[in-house]
């Protein structure tokens, strides 16, 4: 593993190489993380989401070599707007190869449905539309988890994670969340070594909230970049430093270190004001059991 | 005072908050540890609680010689070994105030108790939030010599390991609950330990995950030239018993005389510029 302390020089050096893990002990580490999860919570198995796309695609192998293909449900739900046979396919050929059970769900009917009740509802704002089919995706699985005794692994990686690319109690929500430690270019490079097939890896990641939408389009920046930024963050460098050795604008890095800070209420639970003596949130501090 | 002796390394993983069914677990293992003829079994930091409590420290801290102390002290009688474990322990004039403890008990029962002195709260670790730190670092007189106990993070200051062979351990103990991002920090620390003290050092790590902390294990015996006597699987439970000789010292103090090169004048300096950090 990179340990930042063995990195000569003042500043660390922001080269695809600090995100080179040794993948065999990350997968065993998650596959240990997912197995004691699930056993100490006494849970049957896992339910995940299955888009087809990496990051699904690598939680759903996970999951399926730390506690057996037969206990992880894949739930494949797609909507009429967004559906791709391609990606229904790459779901299928993941649960296949790696013998994960799935179901398929069109979810359109019950979305539909949905804008119907809504009176203020506008179908030309792509964004609270697509945020409504990442929350109706969690209602699903919650459903499944609550009947078949089932924990809810979510797929979010650390890139997405961090600047906020991601729907506020939708697609983050889950029980356990074994990638959010992982840049989206590790998980890719996870993903090799525990064998996704290549299609899947290489294929542009979206979020599938509107047509045509694409992750890197839309957040203006590669993954191969955004990840080195985000390294850098966390590993308390400054923007100038980040900027200078990557080659970038300084502006750049500072919209993503401010879309990094202005996310943080998309990680915590929700912000309450201290009244009493212990408060949730601030220090109400349990460890999981 | 015998000259050799086993010891063994007990890693386990622990029930979170459980006393009952930690102790029952100790027992189990000091029981494989006796078969084998081990006299000294060495379980982790914490390992009466598990790692990872929060708030829950102030309901399970006991202090010492308390409950779970006379618990012990009925194992180590009835199977005529010393024992050493890791609990939180609440201050005998205090009702709040507790410390992170390593716990010496004999054959013939509570010996001493070792308060953490260096108390991590950084990255993942929240020590003082919870715990006092210790003042005193002390060797125990024993039937196995002198036995020195430190606790995880104080291998990261050699002083502390110093203090203690000064005091005449040739054993230093070191309880700990370390997860996996730290393992080459301990591999290597451990030995830098024993090497510059010429001395034992038995190093006791926690396995299992606690709130998404994996603990790596590994839990070794090093010699007085650094060489690994005995070592524990990473990530899992294991019972290791290594062997322990005072005579292996004699030559290595002659050969690498480290504690009769020690310059009783340096340490004035660095008191001096510690304060001035």
């Amino acid at each position: 593993m990179p340990n930042p302390i063995s990195i000569k020089g003042r500043t660390l050096k922001l080269t695809q190489n600090v995100l080179n893990l040794n993948w065999e002990e990350v997968k065993t580490k998650i596959t240990h993380f997912i197995r004691d999860y699930v056993e100490k919570s006494k849970a049957k198995g896992i339910v995940l989401g299955l888009s087809g796309g990496v990051d699904s695609s690598t939680a759903a192998a996970l999951s399926a070599m730390a506690i057996g293909g037969n206990k992880v449900l894949g739930l494949m739900l797609p909507e009429r707007e967004t559906y791709n046979p391609k990606d229904v396919k790459h779901a299928e050929l993941v649960a296949e190869k790696f013998g994960i059970k799935t179901e398929k769900i069109d979810i359109t009917p019950a979305l539909e449905a949905l804008e119907k009740t809504i009176p203020v509802f506008d179908p030309e704002d792509k964004l609270c539309k697509g945020n409504l089919k990442a929350r109706i995706r969690v209602l699903y699985l919650y459903y499944y988890a609550n009947k078949l005794n089932l924990i809810v692994c979510g797929s979010s990686d650390k890139s997405e994670t961090m600047i906020g690319y991601f729907t506020k109690w939708g697609d983050v929500a889950a029980d356990i969340s074994p990638l959010m430690d992982l840049y989206k270019t590790q998980v890719r490079k996870l993903a090799k070594h525990i064998g996704v097939p290549d299609v899947i890896v290489e294929k542009p990641p979206s979020p599938m909230l509107w047509p045509g939408q694409t992750a890197e389009e839309e957040i203006g920046i590669k993954y191969e970049t955004l990840d080195l930024i985000l390294y850098g963050l966390e590993h308390f460098m400054k923007t100038e430093e980040i900027a200078d050795q990557l080659g970038l604008q300084k502006d750049l890095v500072e919209k993503v270190k401010r879309r990094w800070q202005i996310m943080e209420h998309k990680r915590r639970i929700p912000l309450t004001t201290k009244i009493q003596y212990r408060t949730v949130g601030f220090d109400f501090r349990l460890p999981f059991t | 005072m015998k000259q050799n002796f086993k010891v063994a390394l007990a890693q386990i993983s622990c029930h979170k908050g459980d006393k009952k069914a930690n102790i029952q677990k100790i027992e189990d293992y000091v029981e494989r540890a006796r078969r084998q003829g081990a006299e000294l079994v060495i379980f982790p930091e914490l390992s009466l609680t598990g790692y990872i409590l929060r708030d829950e420290l102030y309901g399970l801290a006991e202090k010492i010689p308390g409950q779970s102390t006379i618990a012990v002290e009925k194992i180590a009688r009835k199977y005529g070994t010393y024992i050493v474990f890791g609990m939180p322990e609440l201050s005998e004039k205090a009702q709040a105030t507790l410390y992170n403890t390593a716990v010496l008990i004999g054959p013939k029962g509570y010996i001493g108790k070792y308060r953490k002195m260096h108390l991590p709260t950084h990255s993942v670790f929240e020590e003082k939030r919870y715990f006092r730190q210790g003042y005193q670092a002390e060797a125990f007189e024993t039937e196995l010599g002198k036995l020195g106990l430190i606790i995880c993070y104080d291998i990261f200051f050699p002083e502390v390991s110093r203090l203690i062979r000064l005091e005449g351990a040739q054993l230093i103990i070191c309880i700990s609950a370390s997860p996996a991002v730290r393992r080459t920090f301990f591999e290597t620390l451990t030995v830098a330990r024993a090497i510059e003290n010429a001395s034992f050092l038995a190093y006791v790590n926690l396995v299992g995950i606690e709130d998404g902390l994996q603990f790596w294990g590994g839990s070794r015996l090093i010699g007085p030239n650094g060489k690994v006597i005995a070592t524990a699987k990473y990530d899992e439970e294991d019972l290791v018993i290594g062997e322990i000789d005072y005579a292996e010292i004699r030559p290595i103090e002659a050969f690498v005389p480290t504690l009769r090169d020690l310059r009783a004048e340096l340490f004035d300096k660095l008191k001096e510029k510690t304060e001035k950090l």
